[in-house]
């Protein structure tokens, strides 16, 4: 549905983008991570045709953005973090002045979505007196009308409180399920890119240093803890499977072992074992991974 | 679309307070004219129309009243508030971030350009029009509807009087309206630097300076000779529509280069725009 191919970006000579690709498939829920000036904006921008690049293109739905941005845009709806309305007009005069420049103004159309994004007591207030979450909220049904089918997410949640960021998760988790409504989320917030999305791409300086399914990566096991006891016994069998001590009773052991094998030995050996758990790698630990690896070399 | 799309432009045009400064210092200035006009104004008047040979009720009138607010304050005054509301129509839009919600639409730059410059013009020619009907209603509140027309412009070498209402009457219109097309180019000078990546405030200030610039060149003794070669002349000679024989091909040529300008700077600021990065 969206695809990226070796976007290249410099800014005043310096390099913003090292020849970025990516493909963001149809229904799917893809974040873009990255620290605060990794890139993610910038790619986003070019996704818009924003910004121009220097090198590359981005397809939507198989059309060109750098050859036919209105035509590959009219399936875009986007939000930004922090989304400039005319503040002098209310809620409905903006999406008015807004959603017309994509075409005809749908009246019904417009009062469902509105209702949908809980603004329907507020919508014919002026903008500026909206609170941030309103704001989003208002974004997000600006971004919704007409009716998109790629929905861009610039770090949308940044600023609001957590009922708000659980209420924008759900929203869009429920547009992907109800509609197959095709995702990319900017964020640096791990735990939003952990909850919300199917697949990842991560960004460092630039450059794409790692694509991949959340799921795998979660799934993907660092070992596992044991707490047993005489310690004695944990001991040796610490020692013979490589183990590493956590605390005076709990191990922790690489995932090149069984956990069968390691607690039949213990309880061959007379061991109580009390507790088995399996250490997931966490998306923190795979980005900083990335990041760590990447600045590294 | 477009005249929707141009419909939408306009509302946040007029949404916008500051877009009514220009009506609101107008109209003071007219009130003020007008008391000046028939406090301190009608004996000096009476002497030049004697001094002129000119009767008395052509050019103490409610006609010729009109034609001074317009021509008087139209060049220096109203050039700030097409400069003022040309500076901001994209400046301040990117500067408050208006311009990425813009953006992230399907439309093209070109579009989102063409319904900007279109509602200044709009704005402008009927910011002109709204002076002339205020100023004359004004006026015939203070002098009444009776008197003709007395026109005086010696920058141009004007002198012309109508003494019935009607012809001095249609004049004065087709003036101002194509004193309103003159105005155009302060705005499109305002709306051409709006197009750079600068703050409105700065869109707006080398845009009078432009124009304040040639006024002034324009006026120098020695540059008299060549002044066919600034703009603010060629903007002043809506002024020969009310000459009682209308030089009609140094019209058409005045106006020919005024839209030439105009389209150039909606080129250029066009190209500018055209190529810069938006980001936050």
């Amino acid at each position: 549905m969206l695809r990226i191919e070796n976007l290249e970006k410099r800014f005043a000579g310096k390099i913003a983008l090292k020849g970025i690709s990516f493909e963001v498939k149809r229904g799917v829920i893809h974040g873009l991570l990255g620290h605060n000036g990794a890139g993610k904006s910038t790619t986003l921008g070019i996704v818009l045709a924003m910004i121009s690049a220097d090198g590359g293109e981005v397809f939507i739905d198989d059309v060109s953005v750098q050859k036919e941005q209105a035509r590959a845009l009219r399936k875009v709806g986007a939000i930004f973090e922090a989304p400039s309305f005319y503040d002098y007009m209310s809620g409905w005069e903006n999406l008015k002045v807004l959603v017309g420049l994509s075409g005809k103004f749908d009246h019904g159309q417009a009062l469902d979505i509105v209702e949908r994004v809980g603004l329907s007591d507020r919508i014919h207030s002026k903008v500026g007196a909206y609170s941030h979450g309103m704001r989003q909220r208002l974004a997000l049904a600006q971004a919704l009308l007409p009716e998109p089918e790629v929905l861009l997410l610039d770090e949308p949640t940044d600023g609001l409180d957590p009922e708000g960021i659980k209420w924008f998760r759900d929203f869009i988790v429920n547009l992907r399920n109800e509609r197959g409504m095709t995702v990319l989320f900017n964020s640096h917030l791990l735990s939003e890119v952990e909850l919300m999305c199917d697949r990842v791409s991560i960004i460092r300086e630039g450059e794409l240093v790692f694509e991949g399914d959340v799921n795998d990566l979660r799934d993907d096991r660092l070992g596992f803890k044991i707490s047993a006891e005489p310690m004695d016994v944990l001991k040796s069998v610490v020692e013979e499977f490589d183990g590493e001590w956590l605390t005076e009773s709990r191990c922790l052991f690489p995932p090149e072992h069984q956990v069968a094998n390691v607690v039949e030995r213990l309880v061959g050996a007379g061991a109580k074992v009390h507790e088995v758990t399996p250490v997931r790698r966490s998306l923190e630990d795979v980005y900083l991974e990335f990041s760590k690896e990447s600045s590294c070399s | 679309m477009f005249l929707s799309q141009l419909r939408g432009e306009l509302r946040k045009l007029f949404a916008r307070r500051r877009t009514y400064l220009g009506y609101v210092v107008f109209i003071v200035f007219e009130v003020l004219i007008l008391t000046l006009w028939v406090k301190v104004g009608r004996e000096k008047v009476a002497e030049l129309a004697e001094r002129n040979l000119i009767p008395m009720d052509q050019l103490y009138s409610s006609l010729t009243s009109t034609y001074w607010i317009m021509g008087g304050g139209m060049f220096l005054l109203g050039s700030i508030y097409f400069a003022l509301v040309g500076g901001d129509i994209v400046a301040k839009e990117s500067e408050d971030g208006n311009l990425r919600m813009v953006l992230s639409r399907p439309v093209s730059r070109l579009r989102v350009l063409l319904l900007k410059y279109f509602a200044v013009i709009i704005y402008t020619v009927t910011f002109v029009i709204f002076v002339g009907i205020t100023g004359y209603g004004m006026s015939v509140l203070a002098l009444g509807t009776g008197g003709g027309l007395c026109v005086w412009n010696p920058n141009l070498y004007i002198l012309s009087v109508y003494p019935g209402w009607g012809e001095g009457f249609t004049r004065l219109f087709v003036g101002a309206c194509f004193m309103g097309l003159s105005m155009c180019v302060v705005s499109s000078l305002a709306f051409f630097f709006s197009c750079f990546k600068m703050k409105p405030a700065a869109a707006t200030i080398m845009a009078l300076s432009v124009f304040f610039i040639d006024f002034v060149l324009q006026n120098m003794p020695f540059l008299r000779g060549v002044k066919h070669v600034f703009i603010t002349y060629r903007m002043e000679n809506w002024a020969y529509l009310l000459q009682e024989e209308i030089p009609w091909a140094r019209i058409v040529e005045s106006y020919a280069i005024l839209s030439g300008l105009n389209i150039s700077l909606f080129i250029v600021g066009w190209m500018v725009f055209q190529s810069r990065d938006f980001k936050t």
